[in-house]
C-alpha cells in the first residue's frame, strides 16, 4: 500500500477524533456552556423546575442520620415554595439511597453529574461516601452541599460546601463550664478509628485543658468498633479523675457509660455531638447528667430555631434532632444560592452560593456563618436529664 | 493488676459466647456460618422488643434468645445451606458457597433490626433485672459478670464434654472428620446437622441476650463486630476444638487488655491480630486444632 496514500485516508478520521475531543474537553470543563445547566429551560433566568439529587444513607448503619436528613430536607422544600423565594420555580428533590456504599454513592454522584437537568447535589452524610464524590464534583463543577461528612478531604475546592460544623470548632464552649464545675482532673477515651474523634482526644480536649487549667491525668483511644470498655473504665476508675471525656460513636456511648459507672466512676461525663439524637435512651439512669456540646439543640432560644422546631413538631409530629436541623439548613442555604443567582447554570449557582458564605444566615442551627466554605455556628451545651437533652445556661 | 486479670478474663468469656455457637457448626458439619452475628444480635433485638411491652425477668429474655437463636438458625441450614450443599461439586466448594451465602443472609436480620432502630442502641433497661456491682476491695465485679463468667466458660465445658463423651458428639465428630465414611457407618447426618445448627443458633441467642445485659446495650451492627474476634479466637484455638476457642478466646482478651493497658490503646487490635498471624506461621492449625488426615 502507499503510505502517502494512506496517511491521506487517516486524516479525516484524524481530524473527526480530534474535534470530537475537543468538544468533550469542552462539556466536562467547570462552568462550560454545553454542560453546566441544570432544570430544563437552562439559559436566561429560572427555569420552572430545577433538579437535585440528594444522595444519602437511607437503609444501612447510618440510616438514621439519612432518614431524618431527609425530613429535614423535605420541610426546607415546603417552606421555600410558601415562602416564594424562587417565585414560580419549583425545586425537585430526588432522594437516593447510597446506604452505607462508597462504589454507590460515586455512582450517583456521575449520574447526577452527567445529567445536566441536575443542578446541585445534596451529598452524602457519611464521610467515606463524601470524600469519594468530592474530586469528581468538584472536577465536573457541580455544586454539592454536604451535611455531617466531618472529614478532611469532603471540602476540597469552589464547588463543594458543609452545613454542619466540625465539633472542633465549637467544642470549646466546654471550657468556661469545666470551669464552674471546678473539675481540676480528667481522663479521655477517645475512637481512634475516627479522624473527628481521635482530633478532639488528642488536640482539642488537651488544648482545653492547657486554657482551663485542669489536667489530664489518663487517655486512652480505643478501637472503631470497640464494643466492651471495660478495661478502660477500670482505668478511669483507678485514676478517679473529676471528669471523663468520651470522644466515641453515637453507639458505643451507653455501653461506655454503663460500665464507667460500674467500674465505680462517679464524676462528671463530657462527650460530642453523637451522644444526642436519643442514643443515651439505652443508658437509663447512669447516663442522666451527661454534658456535651452541640451544633444543635431543639431547646436553644434562637429565633431561627425556634421556628424550625415548630414547623417540624407540626409536619412530623415529633421532636427534631441535629441531622434534621442540618439537612433543613443545607437546603435552604442551596435555594438562597439558587435565588442569588437568579439562574439554574451550575457555575451560577456556585457564585450564588458564595455570595450567600460571605453573608451567613440565621437557620435552624442558630447564625450560620462560615470558614470558606465550612458551616460555623456558636454551638451549646447540653444536658441529658433521662429523657431529653436541656440546655445548659452559658457560662462566662 | 487482679482488676486487669478479671477484665481479660471477662472479655474473653465475651468472646468465647460469641465462638461458641460458630465454633460448634464449623468444626462438626464445617458450616462456617457469617450469619451467626445476624442471628446473636436478632435475638437480642426480639428479647428486646418483648421487654418494651412487658418487664421480663432475665431468664425469660435468656430463654427468648435461645428459642430465637434456634430457629433463626434452623431456617437458614434448611432454606440456605442445605440446598447449597446438596448441590456443590465438591465438599469444599461447598463451604466457600455457604461462607458466602453466610454473608448475604446476615444483611437481612440486621436490615430489620436497622429500619425499626433507626441504629439506635437498644438494650433491655425496661426489664426488671437490676445490675449490681461489688467492691470486693482488690476487684470490682457486677453481677451481670459474673453470671456471663459462668456461663461462657460452663457452657463450654458442658459442649466439650458431650462432643468428647456422648454418642451424638461422637458422631458429630465423625461427621467433621469424613461425612462420608460416617454416613456409612450409620450417622443420621441431617438429623445431627440440625440439632448442631439449632444448637450453635441456641448457644448466638443466649450470647446475644447475656452481652446486651452485660454491654448494657447492642447497635445492630454489634454482631458484626464480634464475628470477626470470634473467628479470630476459632483459628487461633484450632477448628474443631472447644478447648481451642477457649484458650483462642483467652489470649486474644489478654493481649488486648494487655495492650490497652500499657499503651494508649489504640494499637490494640493490630498487635493482637499481628500475634494470632505470627502463630499461625508457627502452628498453622492453631493452638489444639484437629490434624489434617492425609491419604498416601
Amino acid at each position: 500500500m502507499n503510505s502517502t496514500a494512506s496517511c491521506w485516508r487517516r486524516a479525516p478520521r484524524a481530524v473527526a477524533l480530534s474535534a470530537l475531543v475537543v468538544s468533550l474537553a469542552a462539556c466536562s470543563a467547570p462552568g462550560g456552556e454545553a454542560g453546566g445547566s441544570g432544570g430544563s429551560g437552562g439559559g436566561e433566568g429560572l427555569p420552572d423546575t430545577i433538579k437535585i439529587m440528594s444522595i444519602n444513607g437511607l437503609t444501612g448503619p447510618v440510616a438514621f442520620a439519612g432518614t431524618n436528613a431527609q425530613k429535614g430536607t423535605e420541610l426546607a422544600l415546603e417552606e421555600i415554595e410558601a415562602d416564594g423565594l424562587l417565585d414560580d420555580t419549583t425545586i425537585e428533590v430526588e432522594f437516593l439511597d447510597s446506604a452505607a456504599d462508597v462504589e454507590e454513592a460515586a455512582s450517583m454522584a456521575s449520574q447526577a453529574i452527567a445529567d445536566p437537568s441536575y443542578a446541585a447535589i445534596l451529598g452524602p452524610s457519611a464521610s467515606a461516601q463524601a470524600s469519594a464524590i468530592s474530586p469528581i464534583v468538584e472536577q465536573a463543577g457541580i455544586p454539592t452541599v454536604y451535611v455531617q461528612a466531618g472529614s478532611d478531604g469532603v471540602l476540597v475546592g469552589d464547588y463543594t460546601y458543609r452545613l454542619t460544623p466540625p465539633a472542633t470548632s465549637y467544642y470549646a464552649i466546654v471550657g468556661p463550664y469545666v470551669e464552674t464545675q471546678g473539675i481540676a482532673t480528667a481522663s479521655v477515651i477517645f475512637n481512634s478509628g475516627n479522624p473527628t474523634l481521635v482530633q478532639l482526644g488528642e488536640e482539642t480536649v488537651p488544648g482545653l485543658a492547657e486554657e482551663f487549667g485542669f489536667e489530664i491525668v489518663g487517655s486512652t483511644g480505643v478501637d472503631v468498633t470497640a464494643q466492651d470498655f471495660t478495661t478502660p473504665a477500670s482505668e478511669v476508675a483507678n485514676e478517679a479523675p473529676d471528669a471523663v471525656f468520651l470522644e466515641l460513636t453515637g453507639p458505643q456511648f451507653p455501653t461506655a457509660i454503663t460500665q464507667l459507672r460500674q467500674a465505680g466512676f462517679e464524676g462528671e461525663i463530657i462527650g460530642f455531638s453523637a451522644m444526642g439524637s436519643g442514643n443515651l435512651a439505652s443508658a437509663a439512669e447512669v447516663s442522666v447528667d451527661s454534658v456535651w456540646p452541640t451544633n444543635y439543640t431543639p431547646t436553644q432560644a434562637d429565633e431561627g430555631s425556634q421556628a424550625f422546631l415548630e414547623a417540624y413538631e407540626a409536619t412530623y409530629d415529633e421532636t427534631p434532632n441535629n441531622y434534621a436541623a442540618e439537612a433543613y439548613d443545607a437546603m435552604w442555604f442551596l435555594a438562597r444560592g439558587i435565588a442569588e443567582a437568579g439562574s439554574a447554570d451550575r457555575a451560577a449557582i456556585q457564585e450564588g452560593l458564595d455570595a450567600i458564605a460571605e453573608e451567613g444566615f440565621a437557620g435552624a442551627q442558630g447564625a450560620i456563618t462560615f470558614d470558606e466554605h465550612d458551616a460555623r455556628v456558636p454551638g451549646v451545651l447540653v444536658r441529658w436529664d433521662g429523657e431529653a437533652e436541656a440546655l445548659v445556661e452559658p457560662t462566662s | 493488676m487482679a482488676q486487669d486479670v478479671l477484665n481479660a478474663l471477662t472479655l474473653g468469656a465475651l468472646y468465647l459466647l460469641f465462638a461458641l455457637g460458630m465454633s460448634l457448626a464449623w468444626g462438626t458439619i464445617n458450616v462456617l456460618n457469617f450469619a451467626h452475628g445476624s442471628i446473636f444480635m436478632f435475638a437480642a433485638f426480639v428479647a428486646h422488643l418483648l421487654v418494651a411491652e412487658v418487664a421480663l425477668p432475665m431468664p425469660v429474655l435468656i430463654l427468648v434468645g435461645i428459642v430465637v437463636g434456634a430457629l433463626l438458625s434452623l431456617l437458614v441450614q434448611v432454606l440456605a445451606f442445605e440446598p447449597i450443599q446438596r448441590r456443590a461439586q465438591s465438599s469444599h466448594k461447598a463451604e466457600l458457597q455457604i461462607l458466602v451465602g453466610g454473608i448475604g443472609i446476615a444483611i437481612i436480620p440486621l436490615s430489620i433490626a436497622q429500619y425499626v432502630t433507626r441504629s439506635v442502641p437498644f438494650g433491655y433497661s425496661a426489664g426488671d433485672f437490676e445490675v449490681t456491682s461489688y467492691d470486693l476491695g482488690f476487684v470490682r465485679i457486677s453481677n451481670v459478670a459474673i453470671i456471663t463468667l459462668i456461663a461462657a466458660f460452663g457452657l463450654a465445658a458442658v459442649l466439650g464434654w458431650w462432643l468428647k463423651r456422648s454418642r451424638s458428639g461422637l458422631a458429630l465428630r465423625a461427621i467433621g472428620v469424613d461425612a462420608e465414611v460416617a454416613s456409612i457407618m450409620g450417622v443420621d447426618r441431617r438429623r445431627l446437622a440440625l440439632l448442631t445448627m439449632a444448637v450453635a443458633g441456641g448457644l448466638a441467642g443466649l450470647a446475644g441476650v447475656l452481652l446486651t445485659y452485660y454491654l448494657g446495650s447492642i447497635a445492630p451492627e454489634t454482631g458484626d463486630a464480634f464475628l470477626l474476634k470470634a473467628f479470630a479466637a476459632i483459628i487461633l484455638g484450632g477448628v474443631g476444638s472447644i478447648l481451642g476457642v477457649t484458650l483462642g478466646a483467652i489470649v486474644l482478651a489478654s493481649i488486648e487488655t494487655l495492650v490497652l493497658v500499657t499503651t494508649e490503646g489504640t494499637w490494640a487490635p493490630a498487635i493482637a491480630f499481628g500475634v494470632i498471624f505470627v502463630m499461625l506461621l508457627v502452628r498453622p492449625n492453631g493452638l489444639l486444632g484437629r490434624k489434617e488426615v492425609k491419604r498416601t
